[in-house]
């Protein structure tokens, strides 16, 4: 025990008083939905597919929407995530804006809408495609000789480049849409996606 | 890293007009080859312009750690010229005081306590045409040019004999010592960097060895070395930055380059740049590689400060934008009478 | 402006419209505190959920918010080492400057190369959608910036080459 140096213990965390350990599952609403597990999100994934190739992109990202998993655990997260990117990606820009009136117009369609802009933040905070590794932060050495140098920067697209620009458009059209309010209920909801 | 300013401080009792100074200071892009060090300013005036012997006490840096020293010990009309370079005594092991004793004979005093090699010249017993006085000029400058060619003129030397060797032989039957080539001489002429000369059959292998103190420097360094590189297949005389060069195997005192500050270059002169005609342009030329690349390295480096610094100007401003202007409230009262809002 | 930054500038205008909403909030861990909380960290509920806006793997902003400042972190885009050392270069002559511009914090955030740190004081005295534009100008300026130095330094070291070498020539 003498190991221990006493005076790098943070005191507030021991204390169940402190602001530190504040509840956080109070803040939590109690109409939360069931916890789901990572083969529910699974199954969802399947019917969500489904429906996409069926050429029901409206009725996809709507079903993907509705069933987030609001209270599922990390791992359920993460595949519905898989899902509602791949309903994104699989829609083209010219539907883009006819779809998400169809999504958010409807009844309902403010919550929807709310959850697809957290979906959209969590694809973009994931580093390069969804449940992928975090990139590593390195900077490639430059190649010898050779004019690579001298080619504009703007050129090549980094890591991830697709399905950010996918995502940044949707990002654009959402915010159209609703405004900044659902921005701001992303950073506010605890419910996380 | 502390590089020679490109003119010392010079407080002469005569007169020098800026633009003398300027032309003979200027080693970074300076249209003559010779590296021509500030004190033949001084000469210039004094002999060439005849003006009046005055005492001169003056101690003139150089690149490289390269001092002289110019004075009047005996009388206002005898100028010592003394001149100490770091490495002067491997310049000597290749040869430095027969080039020296060729090109200054009659002028060569006993070196000056503290310094290699010093010459003296007398103001009354100049050569009479002005031509011969400006070439003895411009000789007595290039003393430490003229210290530092001789590696290189044997290494010219032995290539010529090596070729002609060569020339008896096929490639195949060459005896082993012309394959290979001559020794590397290694000059090691500022604290941790030198100079490596090799001579072979069919070319004069030079490589500098250079030193970067910071990572910026490093990387600077590396795009200036690699856009020569580039440069140099069209140029045909090569330089190539590289980590340890196979040419310095078991030459003693040679850092390994891996991940260090340490890099090196290559420079390979053909037999063209080795005729009689060119060669001493190329020995002035190629000396003068570090002091270049290096100043160019630190120009570089002031102008992205500038323009960070302008750039950082320019943020501030769309920064301050931000605030609310404070405009002069003024108002009426009913009765038509004006008062400022305090605020 | 390349097709895919407008789409990238215009997200990180609304995520920021959205985040800099704050009003004054005394410390509740110390009595006559007011900290920044998002830098202070010290009770989870003042803390908002933080949002990326990613173009691609080497350019995101980060924001965190919390209820009196906010927090926001920039990654540029380094291809190689030239720029790597010439965005370290500038964003440290920036911070190194930081007195002069407030709400530019001394320390960028780690796996980010600049970070801003916006209390409410500081959008009680300035005008917010004025700091929205700085942050956006500076994004796209820092990435003009630094490919301009790049292309000088390239520039001048191709003259230099040229110049030493044609002696030899």
């Amino acid at each position: 025990m003498s190991q221990i140096n006493y005076r790098t213990i943070n005191v507030d965390q021991l204390d169940p008083e402190s602001s530190v350990n504040f509840p956080m599952e109070t803040l939590l609403p109690a109409t939360l939905p069931q916890p789901e597990t990572s083969s529910d999100a699974a199954n969802i994934a399947n019917q969500v597919r489904q429906l996409l190739r069926g050429g029901d992109a409206e009725g996809a990202l709507r079903t993907a929407l509705d069933t987030a998993p609001l209270g599922g655990d990390d791992r359920a997260k993460e595949v519905h995530l898989a899902t509602v990117i791949e309903v994104l990606q699989g829609i083209r820009q010219a539907e883009m804006a006819r779809v998400l009136e169809g999504v958010c117009g409807a009844d309902g369609g403010a919550e929807r809408a709310d959850c697809l802009m957290k979906y959209i933040y969590k694809g973009m905070s994931s580093s390069s495609g969804p449940g992928g590794a975090k990139s590593a932060k390195s900077v490639s050495p430059q190649s010898t000789g050779g004019f690579s140098q001298i080619q504009g920067r703007n050129l090549g697209e980094g890591g991830g480049g697709q399905q950010m620009s996918v995502l940044l458009n949707w990002h654009e059209k959402l915010v159209d849409l609703t405004g900044t309010g659902s921005i701001v209920r992303v950073m506010t909801d605890r419910r996380t996606v | 890293m502390t590089i020679a300013p490109p003119s010392p401080t010079l407080s002469f009792h005569s007169s020098l007009q800026p633009h003398c100074l300027a032309r003979h200071a200027s080693v970074g892009l300076s249209e003559r080859l010779d590296p021509i060090p500030p004190y033949g300013a001084v000469l210039w005036l004094t002999v060439a312009r005849s003006a009046p012997p005055a005492s001169i006490d003056q101690v003139v840096s150089d690149f490289d750690g390269v001092t002289f020293h110019l004075s009047t010990p005996e009388s206002k009309s005898k100028i010592l010229i003394s001149i100490n370079v770091k490495c002067f005594k491997e310049l000597v092991q290749y040869g430095a005081q027969e080039v020296l004793e060729r090109e200054y004979g009659p002028y060569i005093v006993s070196p000056e306590p503290g310094y290699d090699f010093s010459v003296q010249i007398d103001l009354e017993n100049l050569p009479a045409e002005q031509e011969a006085r400006e070439e003895m000029i411009m000789k007595l400058a290039l003393l430490k040019r003229n210290a530092m060619a001789a590696p290189f003129e044997r290494a010219f030397d032995e290539f010529a004999k090596l070729a002609e060797e060569a020339s008896r032989y096929t490639s195949e039957s060459a005896p082993q010592g012309i394959k290979e080539g001559g020794d590397v001489m290694s000059i090691h002429y500022r604290e941790e960097e030198a100079i490596y000369i090799k001579a072979s059959f069919d070319r004069v292998t030079v490589i500098f060895s250079t030193v970067f103190r910071e990572e910026t420097d490093r990387i600077f360094g590396k795009v200036f070395l690699q856009t020569s590189c580039r440069d140099a297949t069209e140029c045909a005389s090569g330089a190539l930055p590289q980590h340890s060069p196979l040419e310095l195997e078991g030459v003693p005192g040679v850092k390994h380059a891996g991940e260090g500050e340490m890099s090196y270059v290559t420079f390979v002169l053909f037999p063209r740049h080795l005729t009689p005609q060119r060669r001493y342009d190329s020995i002035s030329h190629i000396q003068t590689f570090r002091d270049y690349f290096h100043y160019h390295i630190k120009a570089s480096k002031a102008y992205i400060h500038t323009r960070m610094r302008k750039r950082t100007a320019d943020f501030l401003q769309v920064l301050n934008r931000a605030r609310p202007e404070n405009e002069e409230r003024e108002r009426k009262t009913a009765s038509g009478r004006t008062f400022r809002v305090q605020s | 402006m390349s097709q895919s930054l407008r789409p990238y500038l215009q997200a990180v205008r609304a995520s920021l419209t959205a985040a800099l909403a704050l009003s004054n909030f005394a410390s509740q861990t110390s009595e006559r505190h007011n900290v920044p909380e998002i830098e202070a960290a010290s009770s989870p509920e003042l803390l908002l959920n933080p949002l990326t806006v990613s173009r691609n793997d080497t350019e995101r902003v980060l924001i965190e918010p919390s209820v009196n400042s906010v927090r926001i972190s920039l990654k540029v885009k380094q291809a190689d080492e030239i720029e790597h050392i010439l965005v370290h270069k500038f964003t440290r002559f920036l911070t190194q400057r930081a007195e002069s511009f407030f709400i530019l914090r001394r320390k960028p955030i780690e796996g980010y190369d600049i970070s801003f740190l916006v209390t409410n004081y500081h959008t009680e005295a300035l005008l917010k959608h004025k700091l929205v534009d700085f942050i956006l100008q500076f994004m796209e300026e820092v990435d003009k910036e630094i490919s301009e130095m790049k292309l000088f330094l390239n520039a001048r070291a191709r003259f230099v080459a040229e110049s030493f070498l044609t002696p030899f020539d």
